[in-house]
């Protein structure tokens, strides 16, 4: 596995196990390497688009599809508390952890309260419906507005 | 990238700011794309989909036309 991937690997793990992203430093004593490296290999996966960084290059905004700040949309799985991106991540998040969840959000029109339990199948039948204001070949020009 | 409960209330969102209703998408089809982009990213081996992958992900699940082309430039 090379050094990307073994960062990119410690840093979702890391989510999964903790609900939200890791400190650099946290990741950096997992793989056993230097800050520096680490946040020179967060930029390499900026670039791949597996992780979106705050300005200072080393604090994780989002390791898609998990949130490193609170969001509208909540997601418990085993216990565990996380905050998703969007919509679309907040099904991701079960989906990525290959566990049943309970997807918590709302109507962004009306404020009605979404309870949605997901196994392993997907989501319960439900009649909510997703949207999306940006299309497709602009999601990456700013990803916190999608 | 929100959640609704309705069409109409989405038509409402969208009058409420002046744009236009973009496609919808139901739940089924959004655990679809979930699975797809997420279910190997914790692993080692995985990838975001390439446009044209994400192009023929959108197309198996309905999704088409320019708004889910990841390369079109002309959606407005």
């Amino acid at each position: 596995m090379d050094f990307d991937t073994t960062v990119k690997v410690a840093v979702y793990r890391a989510t999964a196990e903790s609900g939200s992203p890791p400190l650099l430093e946290v990741v950096a004593e997992k793989v056993g390497a230097t800050a520096a490296a680490i946040k020179q290999a967060y930029g390499r996966l900026r670039a791949s688009r597996l992780l979106l960084l705050e300005g200072d290059g080393a604090t994780i905004r989002m390791a898609p599809p998990f949130s490193g700040v609170p969001t509208q949309h909540r997601v418990t799985v085993d216990g565990t508390e996380y905050y998703a991106n969007c919509a679309w991540d907040a099904l991701g998040i079960p989906a990525a952890l290959h566990r049943p969840g309970l997807v918590r959000s709302r109507c962004d029109q009306s404020l009605e309260p979404l309870d949605l339990p997901v196994d392993l199948n997907g989501p319960e039948p439900s009649a909510w419906l997703f949207h999306c204001l940006v299309p497709a070949a602009k999601w990456w020009d700013d990803l916190v507005f999608t | 990238m929100l959640f609704f409960r309705s069409e109409e209330l989405i038509a409402a969102w969208c009058q409420a700011r002046g744009v236009s209703p973009r496609p919808v998408v139901r739940m089924d089809q959004l655990w679809q794309l979930a699975v797809t982009w997420y279910g190997t990213r914790l692993e080692p081996v995985s990838h975001r989909p390439t446009p044209a992958e994400m192009r023929s992900i959108f197309e198996s699940l309905g999704l088409e036309g320019d708004f889910w082309d990841p390369r079109a430039d002309s959606f407005e």
